[in-house]
C-alpha cells in the first residue's frame, strides 16, 4: 500500500449553500472536504459542481456510510460507488469513521460506538484491508465522539486506533472535538488520548463545535469551543503542521464567518497561542 | 452469530425500537446515552424525508406529515447504505394513510420523481435534427418496428389531481394548497432540462405509452394501443406528434429497431385535449 504523504494546509467542508462562493468567487481555502456520499450519484448537478471546484481546490472526500466496524463486512456496492467517485475526483485522500452504521438487516445513518474489544480490532482490521484492496489506496479512519461505552471494553480508544493503523497502515483523522467530547462523556484524559496516538499517523484534523450539557453532544452547529482550542493549540504543538479544517454541518452561517474561524486556526499553526483569547 | 454481530444487532434493535429493553449487561447508565442515538436516528430520518416532500408536508401540515413519516420510518427502516433512499416508497405509505386524500399520495409521489430525476445519469438525448436524419429513410416497416430508449430521468407519475396548480400553490410556507381534481385522467411526467427536474401534466394516454416504450415496446405496438383508445384518426396523427414532442423536449436518448418480441401493450387510458401544461 502507497503512503499518503502530508499535506498541509487549512480548508472547509463544501456545503451546499456555499456552492455559488466556491464557483464564481476565489475562497481562501488549501483544500476542501466533501460528504463522499453526497456526490456518489448517477449525474447531475452535484456531480458537476464538485468537478468545477476540484478544478479550483484540492479535494478530500470524507464518508460517512462505510461502516469500518460491521460484524458483516462492507457492503460492495457502496465501495465500488466509491472507488468509482475518488477515480473521478483524484481527491487528497478518502476517510470514514471508525464506527459502525448497518447490520445486514438495517442501516442506522449514523456513527454508531464500537466496542472496543479485540474481536472488534480484528474486524475493524479486516474490513479496512477490504477497503484500501478495493480504493487501492491507504485511507484516513476518524475518531468517533461517543455518548456510550460497552461493558466488554478491553481497552481505551486510542490504543485501538494505534494498533489498526499499525496493522492496516492506515492512516489517522484526528477530530479534536470528538476527543473532547468523549473525554466528558466518559471521564478519561483528552490529553492522554492524544498522547497515546501515533501522532506519525495523524494526516487531518477536524475542528468542529458541541452543544455542552451533562452528556456533551457532537452537534457541528456552532463555532468552534476555547475548550477544543486549548486542545489544538496544543496537539499541533507536538504533531507540527497538519491539514486542518472546521466542519459545520448545521446552522451553517455565510461562508465569510468560517473563513474567519479558519483564520483562528492558521494563528494557532503559526505559534500563536495567544489567539485563542482573542 | 460472532459476539460482535450480537451486540450491534441487539443495539440498533434498540435504536429502531424505543420501546426495546436495553441491550443484555446494560445498566441504567447507558441509558442517556442510547436515548441520544434514537433521537439522531429519528432525526436524520425525518430530515431527510422532510426535505425530499417538502411540498406535501405543506400539503398535509408539520404534524399529519411527522406522523405519516414516522409511520414509514417504521413500517420501511432503511436498508441501504445511502440516506437518499430513505424516501422510496413513502407516496405508497402516504395511499394507505392518506386514504380519502389521493392527492396527497400523487404529490409525494411526484416529488419522489422529481427527487431521482435530479441525480439521474447525464445523457446527450436525440436533437429533432438527429431523429429527422435517423428517420428520414424508415420504411412502414422499420416505424413498425422502431423502439426508442428514453432519457434515464424520464419518470411518469399518475395524476387525478391538477398537479401543475397544487405544485404552484405549495411554493411557499402558509401558502393554501390548490386542490382541483383533473376532469380525465392525467399523468405527471418527470425529466430534468439540464440540472433541473420539470414535470409537464399529459393525457394519461401519453404516460401510458412512455411506460411501454420504457419497458421494450415498439412503435407499432404503441399505435395499436392507441388506436383502441383515441380511434384511428386520432391515433395516427397524435402518434406522430406525440414523438415529436419528446424529441423536442430531449426525452429521447436513442432509436432502435429489430426488437424480437415486443411486450403486449394494453389499451391506453382515454384521451383527454389540451391538456398539456407545463410548469418549466
Ligand atoms: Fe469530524
Amino acid at each position: 500500500m502507497s503512503a499518503i504523504a502530508p499535506f498541509h494546509g487549512f480548508g472547509l467542508g463544501l456545503r451546499r449553500t456555499h456552492y455559488a462562493d466556491f464557483l464564481e468567487g476565489e475562497v481562501d481555502v488549501d483544500f476542501v472536504e466533501v460528504i463522499s456520499e453526497n456526490y456518489m450519484v448517477e449525474g447531475g448537478k452535484p456531480l458537476r459542481v464538485l468537478e468545477q471546484v476540484r478544478e479550483k481546490h484540492p479535494v478530500i472526500l470524507h464518508g460517512v456510510s462505510m461502516s469500518i466496524g460491521s460484524a458483516q463486512g462492507l457492503d460492495e456496492d457502496h465501495l465500488s460507488q466509491l472507488r468509482g467517485l475518488a477515480d473521478r475526483i483524484d481527491p487528497l485522500w478518502v476517510s470514514d469513521h471508525l464506527c459502525w452504521t448497518r447490520t445486514s438487516a438495517h442501516n442506522s445513518h449514523d456513527l454508531l460506538p464500537l466496542p472496543l474489544t479485540r474481536e472488534a480490532l480484528d474486524a475493524v482490521c479486516a474490513n479496512i484491508d477490504r477497503a484500501q484492496d478495493a480504493l487501492g489506496r491507504p485511507m484516513l479512519f476518524e475518531n468517533p465522539s461517543s455518548y456510550l461505552t460497552f461493558p466488554e471494553d478491553e481497552m481505551a480508544e486510542w490504543e485501538f486506533l494505534s494498533e489498526m493503523a499499525q496493522r492496516t497502515g492506515c492512516y489517522l483523522l484526528l477530530d479534536i472535538n470528538n476527543v473532547y467530547v468523549s473525554a466528558h462523556n466518559h471521564g478519561f484524559s483528552a490529553r492522554d488520548y492524544i498522547a497515546g496516538l501515533p501522532l506519525d499517523r495523524v494526516r487531518q484534523i477536524h475542528l468542529a463545535g458541541h452543544e455542552p450539557g451533562e452528556i456533551i453532544i457532537d452537534t457541528h452547529d456552532r463555532a468552534v469551543s476555547g475548550g477544543v482550542w486549548e486542545l489544538y493549540a496544543d496537539t499541533i504543538a507536538q504533531l507540527g503542521p497538519v491539514a486542518t479544517m472546521i466542519e459545520r454541518d448545521d446552522k451553517i452561517p455565510p461562508l465569510a464567518e468560517l473563513l474567519a474561524e479558519l483564520e483562528l486556526a492558521r494563528s494557532l499553526g503559526r505559534g500563536n497561542a495567544g489567539a485563542i483569547a482573542a | 452469530m460472532t459476539g460482535l454481530a450480537q451486540r450491534q444487532a441487539a443495539f440498533l434493535g434498540a435504536i429502531l425500537d424505543d420501546e426495546a429493553p436495553l441491550p443484555t449487561g446494560w445498566g441504567d447508565e447507558r441509558a442517556p446515552g442510547l436515548a441520544i442515538y434514537r433521537n439522531n436516528y429519528r432525526t436524520s430520518l425525518m430530515e431527510a424525508l422532510r426535505s425530499t416532500f417538502e411540498r406535501t408536508e405543506r400539503l398535509v401540515g408539520e404534524d399529519a406529515f411527522r406522523r405519516a413519516a414516522a409511520h414509514h420510518c417504521i413500517m420501511h427502516p432503511p436498508r441501504s447504505w445511502t440516506l437518499d433512499l430513505v424516501g422510496k416508497g413513502f407516496p405508497e405509505t402516504c395511499t394507505e394513510l392518506f386514504t380519502h386524500d389521493p392527492d396527497v399520495a400523487e404529490l409525494a409521489a411526484l416529488e419522489w420523481a422529481m427527487h431521482e430525476a435530479f441525480v439521474a445519469r447525464n445523457t446527450k438525448p436525440l436533437t429533432t435534427a438527429g431523429f429527422g436524419e435517423a428517420c428520414a429513410k424508415f420504411t412502414e416497416g422499420d416505424w413498425e418496428d422502431l423502439t426508442l430508449t428514453l432519457v434515464p430521468d424520464l419518470r411518469v407519475v399518475g395524476a387525478s389531481h391538477d398537479l401543475v396548480r397544487l405544485w404552484s400553490s405549495l411554493a411557499a410556507d402558509r401558502a393554501k394548497p390548490d386542490v382541483v381534481p383533473c376532469g380525465e385522467a392525467q399523468c405527471a411526467i418527470v425529466w430534468r432540462e439540464g440540472e433541473r427536474p420539470v414535470f409537464a401534466l399529459r393525457p394519461a394516454w401519453e404516460g401510458a405509452a412512455l411506460d411501454a416504450f420504457q419497458r421494450g415496446a415498439t412503435f407499432g405496438a404503441v399505435c395499436a394501443a392507441l388506436i383502441e383508445t383515441l380511434g384511428e384518426e386520432a391515433a395516427i396523427a397524435e402518434a406522430g406528434a406525440m414523438l415529436a414532442r419528446w424529441v423536442g423536449e430531449g426525452l429521447v436518448e436513442k432509436l432502435a429497431q429489430g426488437v424480437v418480441a415486443s411486450p403486449a401493450v394494453t389499451p391506453l387510458s382515454p384521451f383527454a385535449s389540451d391538456s398539456s401544461l407545463s410548469v418549466r
